[in-house]
């Protein structure tokens, strides 16, 4: 295995929750956590390191698989990690806006959006089940380019450690330099956001010029309060329902859907129904703007 | 024992080390709503849109209930210190005893109403469930 930058972070990640916890609390946030939600999202992110162990090995062997196709090899020179951190990111943010996007990506990554709160424990729930939902094959790319199967892995694990920090509200805004390049709290509470306006906006894991480049970028505004989780609140702290339901409801909707449309229901934008009858962002966007 | 074992049982105790100081820092408390106006953007935020023509919040804005134009009923039911929407499904029982309002499929929430309780009520008495 490849050295695994995360699982040093985590003492790190520990320190911090307490941290926040303890800011919040004197600084009289008193919704900022809840022990049950929090104890989900800590035990749901324990439960995507078991995964990520149990699975890691094989997405390993893969990109080296893939890395043979490569018509070069870049090797370990020094520029090599650097360029490899931004095109990995440029990876994540396809992953990531596939993940919402694809209701078969969306089932893996669904559970990171499943809390009501936004604090630093939601940023670890984690998926399960991103290697069933082959999220590997983003970073192939890389590989074939010609990148260290070892160095892809390193840049996606520092990619997760810069996501940790960016999921609170105790930070505001950061200088108009940084907001206007890297991924901010600011601009990741509008991702986690339910509301229509905010719904499938900055998908960017690091750098948020991602999302200004491709159109999907919306800054926060300070009108209303914002309201965190799925449009559909789970309404639950069962962890295996969080990890798992939307597993569960494509299997239900591919049984019951006609045969023409099973498969829409694993490829189509979460929401997505063959008789309307649900709605996809893109028609609660509409909805919303319709109304006076 | 090996490293792997450890780093899941060192984690284990650090999560149950943080959801203990959450709960001792004071992160339990109910859910309550602030307003008649946030029960309304919280409706209105459900899945397929949802707006109140009528609508009554538990005494203790703990919990409200709603119906839209079109004569849908909804709840917002507390999560933890949350609220979740949810439309009652026509043959839904509502049941008011008193001044509290229960709603068959979810028995563990009950409203408190006072004299509007009885204008949910779909059902006339405790033997009949709808």
């Amino acid at each position: 295995m490849p050295f695994d930058p995360i699982t040093y972070a985590i003492p790190v990640f520990v320190a911090l929750i307490l941290g926040e916890l303890l800011w919040t609390r004197f600084a009289g946030h008193h919704s900022a956590y809840e022990w049950r939600d929090t104890g989900t999202s800590l035990t749901i992110g324990l439960g995507s390191t078991v995964a990520g162990a149990l699975t890691g090995g094989l997405t390993t062997v893969l990109l080296a698989w893939v890395h043979g196709f490569a018509p070069l090899s870049i090797g370990w020179a020094w520029w090599a990690l650097p360029l490899c951190f931004v095109l990995d990111d440029l990876a994540y943010y396809v992953f990531h806006r596939s993940a919402h996007r694809v209701r078969w990506f969306w089932a893996s990554h669904v559970n990171h959006h499943s809390s009501q709160h936004y604090n630093l424990s939601t940023a670890l729930r984690q998926s399960w089940t991103g290697f069933v939902a082959l999220a590997f094959v983003f970073r192939f790319p890389l590989a074939l380019i010609g990148f260290e199967p070892g160095m892809i892995l390193v840049c996606a694990g520092l990619n997760l450690i810069y996501q940790f920090w960016i999921h609170t509200e105790a930070v505001k805004r950061l200088p108009d330099w940084f907001e206007a390049v890297m991924n901010t709290p600011s601009h990741h509470r509008v991702h986690h956001a339910v509301s229509a306006r905010y719904l499938d906006r900055n998908y960017a894991g690091v750098f948020i010029v991602w999302d200004r480049l491709f159109g999907t970028f919306a800054p926060e505004d300070d009108i209303d309060r914002i309201r965190y989780g799925l449009v559909s609140q789970l309404g639950t702290f069962n962890l295996f329902h969080a990890v798992f339901h939307e597993w569960i409801g494509i299997a239900r909707d591919v049984r019951r859907a006609p045969w023409r449309h099973k498969l829409d229901y694993l490829w189509r934008e979460p929401g997505w129904s063959h008789d309307g009858s649900r709605e996809t962002s893109d028609m609660i966007r509409q909805r919303w703007n319709r109304q006076p | 024992m090996p490293s792997a074992l450890m780093q899941f049982l060192a984690s284990l105790a650090a999560i149950f080390a943080i959801v203990v100081a959450a709960w001792l820092l004071g992160f339990r408390q109910g859910a309550r709503l602030s307003s008649e106006a946030e029960a309304r953007e919280l409706f209105r935020l459900a899945p397929g849109g949802f707006e109140p023509v009528e609508m009554n919040l538990d005494a203790e804005r703990r919990a409200a209930i709603a119906r839209d134009r079109a004569g849908r009923i909804a709840v917002l039911a507390p999560h933890g210190d949350q609220f979740v929407f949810r439309l009652l499904a026509p043959e839904s029982p509502i049941l008011a005893q008193g001044d509290s309002l229960t709603i068959g499929s979810m028995p563990d929430l009950r409203l408190t109403l006072g004299d509007s309780a009885g204008v949910w009520a779909n059902t006339d008495s405790d033997d009949n469930k709808g």
